[in-house]
């Protein structure tokens, strides 16, 4: 009744005065199930920026369809400020090339990046490989020998991976599962050679020895996975694909309100609380706003339109 | 010693305690309510607790799950709609016997029933959690199809009267599972071009309105003005005798052995775990005709089995860092926002926390006799007491509401409905509705698992049988089928 | 309706679901398709199997399906006008009409009764979904902006 109350005195008023914004409560659409790794990130990014807006964030899950279902329902919001899309880059970037979906890259207004992590690639102690080179050599020199679970064909992770394999004229058998847990499960089981996914859920068993990572797809190594190498350092730095986190609104959203989102955006998620969380999930921060975020988005999209032609995955 | 006293330490403090009594009650409306279940309450709360002490948190989880699943059942055997998913089984003899008036009995057999399985499942939590985490390990994709077509075999205790129309409706229900995205193709399948069919039809959405529709129909036809007076209700506390209860105790075991091994599966979910002890209790008695006609043995198998499914589906979670439904996603979720890291180290890393949430989820378990057993019965008791014309539209708002708030979307409201208005029909026209829930919940996991291991044996399809363990299930599967027939063609015999 | 002919018609309803959707799935893309066609077959084949039973030795005895029409199909009726109505009069006010008036549709004369029960009732929602949860809900048309 609280928000039935604001509505009628905006009403009255006359057109909303966005001076005052926001003035009720926000909701926030997640193109994930409750309990993964963007709802998590959002969920507590959520809290630090209901207090810094001073407003209430409701949060609504809208899973499937690798996201598009969520982003789909979410097209159809009015660009008011009080509907927000935060959404991992997958389905903005990749589901759009293998699914005939509603939207583009430049169909939103872009607010803020929020995080990101690498994906990687994670093999059994016993596998015959130390580094991310001879990692790639042996894969090279085995075509069609190995199996390695992803989290879905035409997912981010697995063009990540063939990004990498087709420079290398790689052949592997993509098994794809519900999600890194699942991976992981199978993997550890023995059912599949080769972990990919992102690097959270593998970590713990990197310390115990019972997965060893050779490979990350950021340009850059990872800390926290010494023995697995950068693209960079393999000489692809130019294949780098990251799993990154942002929050969008829909096209046409006023720019004051963009500002004073990516704004209030910008100061949370570099509060020292959230980079503590992202930290426990292997994951930095990473602010990219306007035109910056938009290119981009656009930049990975075009990347990736080339890697799922060559596997006959383009819509 | 010294774990000891600072696990209890920390749960036997007020605010633990405080919220496990309040979330055990709020979780035994939530389960009783139909529309209303405990993913979406623990999903919607979980958030607005990372503020608060982690343990107050987690006991509020621990109190939701647990009580809910209980609170599936009062509604199951009052009204018989079914609360959530897993009380499906707990209507086939929970409503016949509350139309015989044994409604407190049955009630009183859910309660009990209910706290004994998630007692057990909680001790195996505590105890052997960690090797039998591993366990599920050699559950590859060729295991999982075997595990799938294990539930499936439990179709035969619901086919009723008609088999041909039973399999009809188990085919059909696997038809429905294929709608949506499919994910090992990405093709979309039956999805006629709309979007939000593109994640497949919601099992919530599809069982408010099949299963609670038809029974709120029948309310408006029995066109009830007056309400049940507090006599005819015949809630008076009854006293289960002890001899009926020691002839409880085999189903009791059994029934906790099979919500367990369900429930550490990762993704084979408690909604079957209901079915396939429900089936165990039919298929080992000397009985089976009574089964489906207010059987009491059934009720205490189905209340039994959900319940034990609950502390068993954080095994995974706790000690590999693996979710196998979505509320143990959820306690994931919560554990890392207070700082932990899921894996094999989670319990030593704050071995306070996690060890504290699993004696949560053992007490709540027992605290489901104090308040299911007298608080939330006789309240919601109290509610029989409105007039059923006045039930029918406020279980109407509910159901709208509770599959409303599941993604948010006003269609969904009409799949509901449309599903309700189609199960009424094939009720009327002996079509068991059980099987196609039981189709719609199995169907993925079987297709995307058998295509799967056909992947990883590069299309070789004797890999499914010649995989020690997957053979053991398959020849478990062919005895859950076969088993029953022989005891019947011995009792003809006989 | 006879026994028979209800049986019949379900059975030829099933299995012409079952033919389409096999149809439809002859369509997909490699193993996508062959589950659900495979399916589709078994669906019609089972359907033509409970239609021809019927047909052999279907009773001729009447089944009822509804057993109150005048009530079921109230209920019915305004439980679709009230899902119609969700979206443009917004949840609760929808609600409230409903709770109020589906009990004098089918025959409940005490209004005051009605009344305090609806009012009670959609407040306990209002406070579990709007107040404690805070869970948007379908808003009326005239204040979404």
């Amino acid at each position: 009744m609280k928000y039935v109350a604001l509505a009628l005195a905006a009403v009255a008023v006359g057109t909303p005065v966005l001076a005052e914004y926001p003035e009720r409560a926000i909701e926030v659409t997640i193109p994930a199930p409750a309990g993964g790794g963007t709802d998590t990130s959002a969920r507590k990014l959520g809290t630090l920026l209901e207090e810094e807006l001073g407003t209430s964030i409701a949060v609504l899950n809208v899973a499937g369809g690798g996201g598009s279902v969520g982003v789909t329902q979410f097209m159809m919001q009015k660009p008011n400020g009080y509907s927000l899309l935060a959404t991992w880059n997958s389905p903005i970037t990749t589901v759009p090339q293998v699914q005939q979906t509603a939207y583009q890259p430049d169909s939103f207004t872009p607010i803020a990046s929020t995080s990101e992590t690498a994906y990687t690639l994670c093999v059994k102690p016993e596998f015959p490989a130390e580094t991310g080179e001879e990692f790639l050599a042996e894969l090279a020199a085995n075509p069609g020998k190995y199996t390695y679970g992803n989290d879905g064909i035409g997912g981010t992770m697995q063009l990540a991976a063939e990004r990498i394999f087709q420079g290398e004229g790689i052949e592997a058998v993509a098994i794809p599962f519900g999600g890194a847990g699942e991976t992981l499960q199978n993997f550890l089981g023995g059912h599949v050679d080769i972990y990919g996914g992102s690097i959270s859920p593998v970590l713990p068993y990197t310390e115990s020895g019972e997965a060893k990572c050779l490979i990350v797809t950021s340009a850059a190594a990872v800390p926290a996975l010494p023995q697995a190498a950068g693209l960079e350092s393999l000489g692809m730095g130019d294949k780098e694909t990251l799993l990154w986190r942002m929050v969008l609104a829909p096209a046409g959203t006023d720019q004051a309100i963009v500002d004073r989102l990516a704004e209030a955006l910008e100061k949370t998620v570099n509060d020292p609380s959230y980079v503590e969380f992202l930290a426990t999930k292997g994951e930095v921060p990473n602010v990219v706003v306007g035109d910056a975020l938009a290119e981009r988005l656009q930049n990975e999209y075009d990347a990736l339109a080339i890697v799922a032609e060559n596997l006959g995955l383009n819509q | 010693m010294e774990l000891i006293s600072q696990i209890f330490g920390g749960v036997f403090a007020f605010g633990p305690i405080a919220a496990m009594i309040g979330a055990s009650i709020l979780g035994v409306f939530i389960g009783a309510l139909p529309g209303l279940n405990p993913v979406m309450a623990i999903a919607l709360l979980l958030p607005l607790t990372y503020s608060m002490e982690p343990l107050v948190a987690l006991g509020m989880v621990a109190g939701i799950y647990n009580g809910s699943m209980y609170g599936g059942a009062i509604p199951a055997i009052l009204l018989r709609i079914p609360g959530t998913p897993a009380a499906i089984a707990t209507t086939f003899d929970g409503f016949p016997m509350a139309q015989r008036g044994e409604a407190s009995r049955a009630l009183k057999i859910a309660c009990w029933s209910s706290a004994i399985g998630g007692t057990a499942s909680a001790i195996a939590l505590m105890t052997i959690g960690p090797v039998l985490a591993r366990a599920t390990l050699y559950f590859g994709p060729a295991e999982y199809f075997w595990v799938a077509m294990f539930g499936m075999a439990s179709i035969g205790v619901m086919v009723g009267k008609d088999a041909v129309k039973g399999l009809m409706a188990a085919a059909f229900g696997l038809l429905l599972g294929t709608v949506g995205l499919d994910q090992l193709s990405g093709t979309p399948r039956f999805t006629f071009g709309e979007v939000w069919l593109l994640s497949g039809l919601d099992l919530i959405v599809i069982l408010v309105g099949l299963y609670a529709l038809p029974p709120v129909i029948a309310l408006a036809e029995d066109r009830d003005l007056k309400g049940l007076s507090a006599s005819a209700l015949k809630l008076e506390s009854v006293k289960v005798p002890w001899g009926e209860v020691r002839s409880m105790v085999p189903t009791w075991l059994r029934s906790s052995l099979i919500g367990i091994s369900v429930g550490i599966l990762p993704g084979a979910g408690g909604n079957i775990a209901a079915f396939l002890s429900y089936n165990a209790a039919k298929s080992t008695s000397d009985d089976p005709e009574s089964f489906g006609k207010g059987n009491p043995l059934g009720v205490a198998a189905a209340e039994c089995g959900n319940n034990a499914d609950n502390a068993a589906s954080m095994i995974p979670a706790l000690t590999l860092g693996i979710p196998g439904n979505v509320i143990a996603a959820l306690v994931l979720g919560a554990l890392m926002i207070h700082g932990l890291q899921p894996g094999p180290q989670l319990f030593h890393q704050n071995p306070g926390l996690v060890g504290g949430f699993m004696v949560q989820m053992l007490l709540t378990s027992l605290l489901i006799l104090a308040v299911g057993g007298a608080a939330a019965t006789r309240i919601f008791a109290q509610v029989q007491r409105l007039p059923g014309v006045m039930l029918v539209p406020m279980i109407l708002v509910l159901m709208a509401v509770g599959v409303y708030v599941i993604n948010g979307r006003v269609i969904d409201l009409w799949v509901m409905f449309a599903a309700g208005i189609a199960g009424y029909v094939l009720e009327k026209l002996d079509v068991p509705l059980a099987p196609i829930v039981l189709g719609l919940i199995l169907g993925p996991m079987a297709e995307q698992s058998v295509r799967r291991a056909l992947l990883i044996s590069r299309g070789d399809p004797t890999e499914l049988f010649t995989r020690p363990l997957s053979a053991v299930i398959a020849l478990a599967t062919i005895g859950l089928i076969v088993w029953p027939m022989l005891r019947a063609w011995k009792r003809r015999r006989a | 309706m006879t026994e028979r002919r209800q049986d019949i018609i379900l059975g030829g309803v099933f299995a012409a679901t079952g033919l389409s959707a096999a149809y439809i799935a002859a369509g997909y893309r490699g193993a996508s398709g062959i589950y659900p066609m495979s399916l589709g077959y078994v669906i019609a084949i089972l359907g033509a199997i409970v239609a021809i039973k019927a047909m052999l030795r279907g009773s001729s005895e009447p089944r009822e399906i509804i057993r109150k029409a005048p009530q079921a199909l109230l209920t019915v009726g305004i439980g679709a006008i009230y899902l119609a109505l969700v979206p443009i009069l917004g949840f609760y006010i929808a609600s409230a009409l409903l709770v109020l008036t589906l009990p004098a549709a089918l025959g409940f004369r005490r209004l005051l009764f009605t009344f305090v029960t609806a009012a009670i009732f959609v407040g306990i929602v209002w406070v579990i979904f709007s107040v404690i949860l805070e869970k948007p809900l379908p808003m009326p048309v005239w204040i979404s902006y």
